[in-house]
Parts: C-alpha cells; structure tokens; sequence
C-alpha cells in the first residue's frame, strides 16, 4: 500500500487537557478516509495538527500526495514535516475545508479561490482578473464543478460554496483533502453529491480525509474508518468489513442502544398557535413565510428541516424576539402577537435557545445570576425593583442539583462550565418556570449523550404531565424519535406535516429538501406502528 | 423607522445624493419657516459663490485624507476611531518642521511622519497587545489632544505656532517648475479656467487639493485593483480565510493603520499649512474634523470615491457656514451656525447610520485560535 | 466520555459554605478579577508616568533656557522631571502636614468631586454597553441649566432656607438637562442606529457652541467683559463647612458624590433594573433573551448617565464656579480616563476620581511653578486610557516576570480541540 499520510504517535497536549493521545493514523493514497468520533474526540485537534494550525506536542507527520517512500525494513524514509502554520501545509500539498467556510462574503467566487496567490501583472501591482478567473473555469471544469466565477459567495448556496473551498484547495496545489464535518449544513441531496465530487477526486489521485461523527456517512463514503475516543486511535477498519453496531460501539465504548422507546402522546387542548406567520431575516429577505401549525397540550410538535430554512426566525417569532410581517400567535387562546418576550415568558412559555452561549446565558455571569435571567422582575427574586441574591442563590442551587450541573458551584461563570453542563442549566432554568409550553431548539446540539438522553427524558417527562412542547432540531434522529407529529421547514415554509412514524428517513430527507409531499412516494403503512424509536448513535459527546 | 428602512437598501450613490438633498431641504425649510424668503435666496446665492466652492475644496483637504485613511484601516478590521489625534498631531508636526526647515514640502513630510508614528503606536495596541480599539482611538485622540499643544508651548511658547511660510498657488507652483511649456502655456490655461464662475475655483486650488483628488483615485484603485486591497478587504471580513490562504493577518493590519497615518498625515499638514498655523487651544484647529472623516466614509459605504462626495457635503455645510458667518445674511448668532456641520453630521448618521460594517471590524484576530 | 473544555468542569467541587450575603454582594462588586484590574491599573499609571518623564526630558531639550535644572551623565535637561512630578502629585495636597486644609488641597477636593461625577456617569453607560464621550457637552448643559435657574429663583429666597432650597434645585436641574441631553445619542442609538461615539463627540460640539451663545448673548451677565451668566449668591452655593475663606471645596458635595457613588453601585447590583443594564451591556443577545427591551435599556442608561453627568456640572457650578463660565474645563473627558480607570466600578471610581482630581490641582502648581506647560496632564490622560486599553500587555508582562500565572491562565485554557461546534 502506498500511504499518502502517516502521522505517527501524534499527542497534542493542552493546558490540562490531552486531545490527542498517541495517535497513529495512515491514510492510503487515492482513498476516502473517514476520521470518526464524537464530539471532543480530538478530531479536528488532529487535523489541526496535520494542517499546520497546532504543532504536535509528541509525534510525526508525513505527508506526500505521491505516496511516501519507504526504506529497506519499510520505515519511511521521507522526512517527518514540520508544519509551523497552514501556509507550510499548504506548501506541502495539504489541503483543508474547514467546517465554517473560510470565505470571504462579499468578494467573488474567483476571488475567493485564488486570495493570497493571486496572477498579478503591471509588474505585481494589480490583480489579474482574467488570469484567475480563467484558472478558475479551467478548475472547475477538469472536476466537473459548476461555479460561476464572478458570482458573490453570498449570493451562491451552501452547497456551490463548499465546492469553492474545495476548488480553493485545489487552485493551490492540494493533493490532501481535510474535510471537517462537510455534510453539517447540506441537505441529503447536497450530500449525495458531495460524495460523487470525492469520488471525482479520489479517481484523479487525490487523498481525502474526512472528519464526522455520523456512522452512516463514514460507511457510505469511506473506504476506511479510523474511530477516535478521548483522544486515542480505537481501530481503523475498512467499510466493507464493518457494521454500524461495530463502529458505534468503537465511538461510545460501551454497547449502544440504537434505539429507544417513546410511549405515545395523549394530547388534549391547543396550547400554542401559529397562523399565517411571515417573517424577513437581518437582510430583509423572506425567512418565515406564511407557516401555521398548532401544538397541544401533552403533545411533542417537531420541526425539523436543514438549518437555515427559516426555523430560527420562526421560533424566536414564536418566543418574542423576532418581528413578523404578518400572522398571528396565540398562546393558550391569548393572543400574543404582539407581546413582548417578558409578556410571554410570565404566560407561560419557557424558551431553550439554539445558541446558549449567546443567548440563553450571560456568559461572564456566575449561576445565581444567570438563574433569574428572564425573571428579573418577578416574584420571588424581585420585589419592588429589589433583587433578592439570597433567594436566586437558593434557586440556582436546587437547578444544580435537580439536573446535575458541574461542578455544583452556583458561584461558578457560566463560562467555565462545559457546553452539556450549561446546556443542562438552561434547561433546568426554563423548566423550573412551570411553563404551559416549551419552545426548545435544537435542545442538544453540542451537547454529550448522557446529558443528551437526559434532556430528552425530561422533554418527555414535561409532555406527559400535559405540557406542550415544540421542538426544533436539525438531528433527524431526535425530532423523529420525540415528536408525535412532525413538520418538515423548507425556504421558510412547512413542506408537510406528518406522523413521524409513518415516514421513512429517505422521504423525510426528500422533504428537507424541498420537494413536495405529494412528489414524496408515500411509505407503506407500517402495520406494527407501536412506540417510536429514536437513535442516538448520532448524539453527540460533550462539545465545544 | 420606515424611513431608515427604506433608506437601508440604496446603494452608496443614492445615499449621498439623498443625504444632500435631505440637508438642503431641512436647512430650506428652517430658513423659510422662519419666513426669510428673500434669507433663503441669498443663501443659495452664497452657496454657489466661487469663493464657496474654493472654501469646500479647502475645507476638504483634512476630512477626505482622514476619510481615506480610515476607509484602509476601517476595510483591515481596525476601527480606527483615533483619526482626529492623527489630525492634530501632524497639523503639529507640519508646522514646527516647516517653522525649522523653511519649506511646506519637508513641513508635510514632518507632519506625515508624526501621524504615522503615532498611528503605528496605535496599531501595536491594538493588533499587539489586543485592545478595545474604540478605547484604544480614543486615548489616541486624547494624547494628541494634550501632546500637540504641550509641545507647541514647549517649542513656541504658546498654544498656537506660527510655521512661516504656507502652500504655494498651482499656478506658482507650475511656474517655477522651470519645463517651458508647463509654466507658460499650461499656467496660462488654468489662468483662463479660473474666470469661469463657480466651477473657476477648480483650476486655482492649492497643490493639496489636487492631491487629495489624485489620493482618492489611488485609493479606489488600490483596495478594487491590487492584491493588497483584496488582502485588506478580506482581512476585514473574514480574516481567518486570509490567515488559512497563507497570508500574515497582523502584517496586513498593520500596513492598512500606518497608510491610514500617512494618509490623515497628508490631511492634518495640509490642514496647518494651508493657513501656516498651529492652532492648539480647545479642541485645536482640527475642531472634530477626524470625527467628521468617520461619518463621511460611512456614508460613502467605504468607497473613497463615496466618501470623497459626502466630504463635499460637510465641507460645502462648513463653507456655506462661514459665508454666512462673514456675510451676515443670516440674523442666526455666529456660534449657532457654528453647529451647522456638527448638527448635520448627526442628521446623517441617524438618517443612514445603518452601514454594513465589514463583518470582523473592531474584533481581534489570532492565528490559530479555534 | 470526555470533556476536552479544560474547564474541568467535570470535578466536582465542594458546595461552598454559606456566607454573609453582604460579603458576598462586595464580592461581586469589585469583580472576580479586582485583583488583576488593580494591577492594570495600577502598571498603566506607573508607565504612563515613567513615558511622561521622558517627555519632560525630551521637552527640556528641545526648548532654551539659562542654565540645566536638571542633568544626567552631563546632559542638561531645562526641565527636571523630579521637580515636575513632585510638584503634581504633592503639589496637590499642600502643605497637607501643617495645614490639611489648605487652599491647594481645596483645590484638589473640589475637582475630585465633580470627577466622581462624571466619571460614574460614564461607568453606568458602559456597564449598559454604551460608550458616552458626551459627558463634556452633558455637563456644560446642566451647568448652564443649573446656573440659570438657580439665579432665577435666588430672589425669592435666601440664608440658610435659601440654600436648603436653591441647591437641591440646581441638582435636580443639571440632572434633568444633563439626562435629557444624555438620552439624545442614547435614542439615536436605539432606534436609528447611529453609533453613539460618534453622536455624543458632536453633541459635545453643539453644547459648547450653544452654550457660547447663551452665556455670551441672551444671558450673559452686564457689565462682565467675559462670556459668563449672573453670578450666584453666596447662600445659593453648597455650604462649605471646613475650608475657611474657600466657597469651592465643599466636603459636602464629596460626600453626596461619595453617596450617589455607592447609590450607583447598588442599583447595578442589587436591582432588576441595574441586572438589566449589565446583561445588555455585556451580552445584548441574552438581554433580549431575558426579556430585557435592549432599547428602552440603552436610552435610560444614557439619560442616567447624562443626568449624572449633569449634576457634575451643577456641583461644578455650585462649588467652583459660582456661575456658568464659557471654557469649562474638561471634566467630561476626564470622566472617561475615570471610568477607564476605575474599569468602570462606581466605588472604584472615587479612587480614580482622587487620582485625577490631585493630576488636576497638581497641574496648576506645577503651571505657576514650573515652566513645563501643564498640558502635560492632558497626554497622562490619553497615555493612562491607552495603557489600560491594552490589559494585555500587562498581562504578557506579568507572566514573562511570572508574577503570577493566574493573569495568563484563564486564556489559555479555553484554547483546546474545541470540539466540532467550534
């Protein structure tokens, strides 16, 4: 076998942490190499390191997107790289498409591609437009890319834009491809085509390396699979030779149950309604256009849908901080249009942010503080515009210790705790408010499985003591596994809402990617509809 | 807020078109609510004097080189707030070395060098040692608040300084350069041109005037043209996709602060120079002009050609204000008028105060950092 | 399962003991970090001060006199920087030992006062994320408000009665102007969006050149050849119960500083309101999250802040002045270096305000005794909000001498794998 990359014991030490503990990893020139793990697994620590971003505390790297070359006893006889940044990597024919694209909005795709090697002319001065835009469609055109060069990268789709990353890398010479997390943000059709340009790649010579934590997708592109956990290489194994159960035992290290079981829904009045809601995003583009659904109470109301598809805008309509063109919301038959988010919150809404570090909690806060946030005028904190410490103290104590936050310190900022235990916190928070309904987004992105579990225990929990819940989560898995009815959000509107139980996953992705329901060929009817499953292979282990 | 709104998505163009026409309208409907119909005619008499054009040219020189200057640094990811200190203290500079050296041309020099040194402390602050840059450009406007008059009292002994000597004309100018045709026909030429009512001004400006037309040009050219105008631009607005293409974000940071010095440089010597003066009590002769430099390439969108018209603007507000101030049309004590400019700019912002900010200025950046 | 956040959060960490909640609340007041904030603060002055000797050296070259007052290894310097920084900072307290309460040290008392002032009026618009350069203009403002209407009713009463009355009232004036003027920028701000650096700088503009005109034309006093309203009687001013012969420093209006001070410091802690304003200020998205109206928040921290600033001037007119003056000195931007100072802690601010209060005094004597032009304070200013701007290189500083790790520490350890969110 001909490796274009060995890194070898590879150990990455951070102030009292270790991400990468004597790794060895070989990836075999012209394949597809899937790096899997959970979240904190030290994945992208590593690449990092092959990229030039880290230098490894302990270990080498080799790199040669020819091959490397061996001695008599098959040592390696290249010599071992060192990357002091990504320019050296770079230098070194290693590529990498980071999980944000590293993209510059407002110029050109052509631009954008040949940033910091521009052609020049005039002796250097200026730019030559038309030499890189030629080297661009001449690009594009050897891997069967469709760019527009002169397109903005803010006017082009997700998608286009993940492919001018990877022209980026090419333009400058890449023959190591690192790609982190590449399927994020595509929908199912986007992804598909995703893995024929690898495969496009890997057939001109090209090595891909590809970071992810979903077992299906490492099996479906890959031609090998190298598992991390906490840090350490638990087995590399080829796709052909393996099995899901295999590789998310490999993830987990203990047996998974890739199923579990939710008892069905006994919903009763409505609790919360949406009618007709429209809503323009930042840039006063249509985000929310034109949505109705209703939750009841006792009911778990899902949405689920690729991420930027309007349901962002729509839950924070939904919860007050965001302004509607035009609809109404009502929450338990009050209208609530136009109340203002401490108005719906005394209602009887409580809110778990997509984003908590921006949102659902003042980072710089310790907990007592950041347990009254949304109540800071209430009773029993406030009383006549005086807030009473001892109280909030006592109160993010008991959260602590319902829901198990560490460490158990109400004196401890926020921003010290790990992403599930501050999730955890919230979630905490908000259920403490006994609330009639309960907007949860994506309640456990980032977030590890034992908290993941726990969260969507409590959710159920919530459901059957006749509360509310409307859950929006871009995990297919866990809007699936929780809802009792499930709607799917495209360009801002509900493509359809169905019974989670009566789709399969493939329709379910059709729909998230627009197309609709009645295009969708309808799944047989399971006769043994009995309880849901929901897997939590993909939930994800601590975080950022 | 619907006039906000709608005001939002015009392009940089219309912006300043509107702006003025909105100033204008305002100041019109002041005056004639006021019920001075035959006050607004004089008005707009004075606003198309020659003399009046020449005093916005005149009054431009500071603002647009400020502007410039803070569009390149602005455009990196540097909110550079610290402008009107780079004014004041190359106003400084121009003077005390023209006073020592007797020639503008070495003055503007000094004056470009002062600005640049402290636009480099500047940068070292903020790119260096990470700080807040609004504070930052603040304590910059503040040093130079109190070095320029200390040290003129040092050198002068007095807050305000005399340099000795000012620009000379274009026409002078031309005609010493000792080539037969320029300082003959060429003079001759521009002689004729400057008959020409109102637009006349533009062919008798100072030699600064001329250079801030030809700093405006280079500076479009050089941010849309060269790779170091994509560099800075990017380092501005996604600087992590500059660092991973391989190009050093601090350096490019720090070329975009110093030109910003150099360029606001040219603008306060040219400031000092052009009357042969330091003024140093109060707020200085510079009197918020960094300040205004800041909303004019707002409100040109960071095009230094946009910026450039919107300089016209408030340099045009300032000359008018001075007219009136000399010519007593209007029956408005002089330190109202005085606020003429400081009360538009304000308008302004509110009116158009919606730019797009280039999305990673005022922030940090570290390479490596996740 | 692994926790690569190195915040170590997965060690469980004793449940702390129940302490006295006032303890407690200073805790949280002077911050986690005063420790580090004192030593900011404390290197950003030792080095502006050791730049600002330099520049004397510098200064003393570049100018001519008859003989060196100072010399090092045979070069003669006309300034010496000794003399010059004995002259500011002692300066200031007079000949304190023998007589603490000498005029210089009046002096000193009465421009701290108004520093306290200002310099909070600029900590609350931070703590609500709202940068306020108008101090200046919102000072000049409810000076001039306070000093005209004060006069106005001085007729109508006098002695003690009078100035129990008078002097309220020109509190309550300057607060009102100074908070009016203040929620100008803070609305502008909310609600169309225009940066309030920028606003306040001009509005500034617009105070001075207005106040011009009032206090040079419509309310000028007769038969004064300066710009200058009325002057007030001497009942209407605050009451100086300890300095003899001095109607400047009043003890009394420090101590009503020192008062609004720890007042300001309660209402961010310890009320809805001021957990309102800290959260926008530090963290606007969860502000709106919590329910905060982030409009409604910025426009009344600025009208706090400019009615802060207010009273400023009114006790500057009230103590110092004894009428409005066109050319008040820079208070307002004295504030910010203040504020900057004090890392915007109300109680830490009257520290900070003493600080500046004695570089004030200090620069008269060293302007009448010395021939260093006292614009000097003017670039300590600027060096000091420059160098505390930049905790980082005191930070860089710190762990290169290995002072102590904990300056560098926090950072560090947030710099790891980072997880695939990140």
């Amino acid at each position: 076998m001909t490796e274009a990359v060995r890194l070898d014991s590879i150990t990455k030490r951070f102030p009292g942490v270790v991400a990468n503990d004597d790794v060895t990893l070989s990836v075999e020139r012209g394949t597809v190499h899937a790096l899997l793990g959970e979240n904190g697994a030290g994945k992208t620590t590593l690449m990092n390191v092959l990229y030039g971003l880290y230098e490894p505390t302990e270990g080498d790297v080799y790199v040669d997107g020819d091959g490397l070359t061996y001695d008599d006893d098959g040592a390696v006889a290249d010599a071992p790289r060192r990357f002091d940044s990504p320019g050296d990597a770079i230098d070194a024919g290693v590529g990498m498409i980071h999980q944000h694209f590293m993209l510059v909005d407002p110029m050109t795709v052509a631009e954008n591609i040949t940033l910091g090697n521009e052609p020049r002319k005039w002796g250097g001065l200026a730019v030559d437009r038309d030499a890189s835009r030629e080297a661009v469609l001449e690009l594009s055109e050897r891997y069967g890319f469709d760019v527009e060069p002169d397109a903005r990268i803010e006017d082009i789709g997700v998608g286009v834009q993940q492919r001018v990353e990877i022209l980026k890398a090419l333009y400058r010479g890449a023959e190591v491809l690192i790609l982190d997390e590449p399927t994020a943000v595509l929908t199912p059709q986007e992804v598909e085509d995703l893995f024929d340009v690898l495969e496009e790649l890997t057939d001109a010579g090209k090595t891909v390396i590809f970071i992810t934590h979903k077992l299906g997708e490492a099996l479906e592109a890959a031609d090998e699979v190298t598992v991390l956990r906490d840090g350490r290489n638990v087995g590399t194994v080829g796709t052909a030779d393996t099995t899901r159960e295999e590789l998310a035992e490999l993830m987990v290290g203990r047996e998974v149950m890739l199923e579990t079981e939710t008892p069905p829904a006994t919903p009763g009045e409505t609790a919360l309604s949406v009618e007709g809601v429209t809503a323009v995003d930042d840039r006063d583009v249509v985000a929310v256009d034109d949505v109705s659904f209703s939750v009841r109470e006792g009911e778990v109301f899902g949405i689920a849908g690729v991420d930027g598809n309007g349901q962002s805008e729509l839950v924070e309509v939904v919860t007050g901080l965001h302004s509607l063109e035009e609809g109404r919301v009502e929450l338990a038959g009050r209208d609530v249009t136009h109340a203002s988010r401490r108005e719906r919150t005394r209602a009887g809404m409580a809110y778990i942010p997509e984003d908590r570090q921006d949102r659902g909690l003042v980072m710089d806060f310790d907990l007592t503080e950041n347990g009254v946030l949304g109540s800071q005028h209430d009773a029993p904190f406030a009383e006549r515009g005086r807030l009473d410490w001892d109280r909030a103290e006592g109160h993010a104590s008991e959260i602590i210790e319902e829901y198990d936050v560490r460490p158990p310190d109400a004196d401890a900022e926020a921003k010290s705790l790990s992403g599930g235990n501050q999730q955890k916190f919230i979630v905490g928070r908000e259920f403490s408010r006994e609330p009639s309904c309960i907007v949860a987004s994506h309640p456990t992105r980032g977030v590890d499985i034992g908290s993941t579990e726990f969260i969507h225990d409590r959710l159920v929990d919530l459901r059957d003591e006749g509360r509310a819940v409307l859950l929006v989560s871009s995990k297919l898995d866990e809007v699936r596994g929780l809802s009792d009815r499930l709607a799917v959000m495209y360009r801002g509107r509900i493509v359809d809402v169905v019974d989670p139980d009566e789709v399969t996953e493939e329709q379910l992705g059709l729909m998230m990617a627009g197309e609709r329901p009645e295009d969708v060929p309808r799944a047989e009817r399971v006769a043994d509809a009995g309880p849901r499953s929901r897997d939590d292979a993909d939930a994800e282990v601590a975080d950022d | 807020m619907s006039v906000v709104d709608a005001v939002d998505g015009l392009g940089t163009r219309t912006r300043i078109a509107a702006a003025s026409v909105g100033v204008a309208l305002l100041a019109a409907v002041g005056i004639a609510l006021a019920g001075h119909a035959d006050v607004l005619l004089a008005v707009l008499a004075l606003l198309f004097q020659k003399s009046t054009l020449a005093a916005a040219l005149r009054l431009s020189v500071p603002i647009a080189f400020a502007a410039l200057g803070g569009i390149f640094a602005e455009k990196s990811g540097v909110i550079n707030i610290g402008l009107e200190g780079l004014l004041i203290v190359s106003a400084f500079g121009g003077v005390y070395v023209t006073s020592i050296t007797g020639s503008v041309w070495l003055g503007l020099l000094g004056g470009v060098l002062a600005s640049s040194l402290l636009a480099l402390l500047f940068a070292i602050v903020c790119i260096e040692f990470r700080a807040d840059q609004i504070i930052a450009g603040l304590a910059i406007w503040l040093i130079a608040l109190g070095l320029a008059p200390f040290a003129s009292t040092v050198v002068f002994g007095s807050t305000n300084a005399s340099a000795g000597a000012t620009f000379p004309g274009i026409d002078q100018l031309l005609a010493n350069t000792g080539i037969p045709v320029v300082s003959t026909t060429v003079v001759a030429g521009l002689e004729a041109l400057a008959g020409i009512p109102f637009l006349g001004a533009l062919f008798e400006a100072s030699p600064v005037v001329y250079l801030m037309f030809v700093a405006v040009a280079a500076s479009w050219w050089t941010l849309n043209r060269t790779f170091f105008g994509r560099w800075v631009r990017a380092s501005g607005e996604n600087p992590r996709a500059l660092d991973t293409a391989g190009v050093d974000v601090s350096r490019v940071r720090y070329a975009a602060v110093i030109l910003s010095g150099v360029l606001a440089g040219v603008g306060g010597a040219a400031l000092s120079l052009s009357l042969g003066q330091f003024v140093g009590n109060g707020p200085t002769m510079v009197n918020g002009k960094g300040f205004i430099a800041i909303v004019t390439y707002l409100l040109g969108n960071y095009n230094p050609i946009g910026a450039m018209l919107s300089t016209l603007l408030f340099a045009g507000l300032d000359a008018l204000q001075l007219s009136l101030q000399g010519q007593n049309v209007l029956a408005i004590p002089r330190p109202l008028v005085r606020t003429i400019p400081y009360v538009s700019v304000i308008v302004v912002l509110a009116l158009f105060g919606r730019t797009r900010l280039p999305e990673a200025a005022g922030e940090h950046y570290e390479s490596g950092e996740e | 399962m692994t926790d690569a956040d190195g915040g170590g959060s997965d060690d469980s960490v004793p449940a702390r003991l129940p302490r006295d909640r006032l303890f407690d609340a200073l805790d949280r007041l002077v911050a986690a970090s005063a420790t580090e904030r004192l030593f900011i603060s404390g290197s950003a002055l030792l080095l502006s001060v050791a730049i600002g000797f330099l520049l004397i050296l510098v200064a003393g070259r570049m100018t001519s006199c008859g003989s060196a007052a100072y010399s090092v290894f045979g070069v003669g310097f006309c300034y010496d920087p000794f003399v010059v920084y004995d002259s500011l900072f002692l300066g200031a307290f007079g000949d304190f030992l023998a007589n603490p309460l000498n005029g210089q040290f009046a002096t000193t008392i009465s421009e701290t006062t108004v520093l306290v002032f200002t310099g909070i009026a600029v900590a609350v618009a931070f703590k609500a994320g709202v940068f306020n350069i108008g101090g200046q203009g919102q000072l000049v403002f409810g000076a001039l408000a306070s000093a005209l209407v004060v006069y106005g009713f001085s007729g109508a009463v006098s002695g003690l009665v009078g100035t129990l009355v008078l002097v309220p009232l020109g509190l309550a004036v300057g607060a009102f102007v100074g908070g009016i003027w203040g929620a100008i920028p803070g609305a502008l701000k909310a609600y169309a969006d225009a940066n309030e650096v920028i606003t306040t700088i001009m509005l500034n503009f617009v105070a001075t050149s207005f106040a011009l005109y009032l206090a040079s034309g419509p309310f000028k006093a007769p038969d004064s050849f300066a710009n200058q309203t009325r002057t007030l009687p001497e009942y209407a001013l605050f009451p100086q119960p300890l300095f003899p012969g001095r109607t400047d420093a009043s003890l009394l209006a420090l101590a009503l500083a020192i008062a609004v001070a720890v007042g300001i410091a309660y209402l961010l802690r310890g009320t809805s309101f001021g957990y309102d304003v800290r959260t926008s200020g530090i963290q606007p998205e969860a502000a709106e999250y919590g329910g905060v109206n982030a409009a409604r928040t910025v426009v009344t921290s600025m009208a706090l802040s400019g009615a802060l600033a207010g009273i400023g001037g009114a006790v500057y007119v009230l103590t110092i002045a004894g009428n409005f003056q066109t050319g008040v000195p820079d208070y307002g931007f004295d504030g910010i270096t203040v504020s900057i100072l004090a890392g915007n802690n109300p109680v830490g601010a009257i520290a900070a305000a003493l600080l500046f209060g004695v570089l004030k005094s200090g620069s008269i004597v060293v302007d009448v005794g010395t021939d260093v032009p006292p614009q000097l304070v003017g670039v300590l200013r600027g060096l000091i909000v420059l160098f505390v701007a930049m905790p980082e290189f005191f930070r860089m500083i710190g762990q290169r001498v290995d002072v102590r790790d904990r300056f560098g520490g926090s950072r560090d350890a947030v710099a790891t794998d980072g997880g695939e969110e990140a």
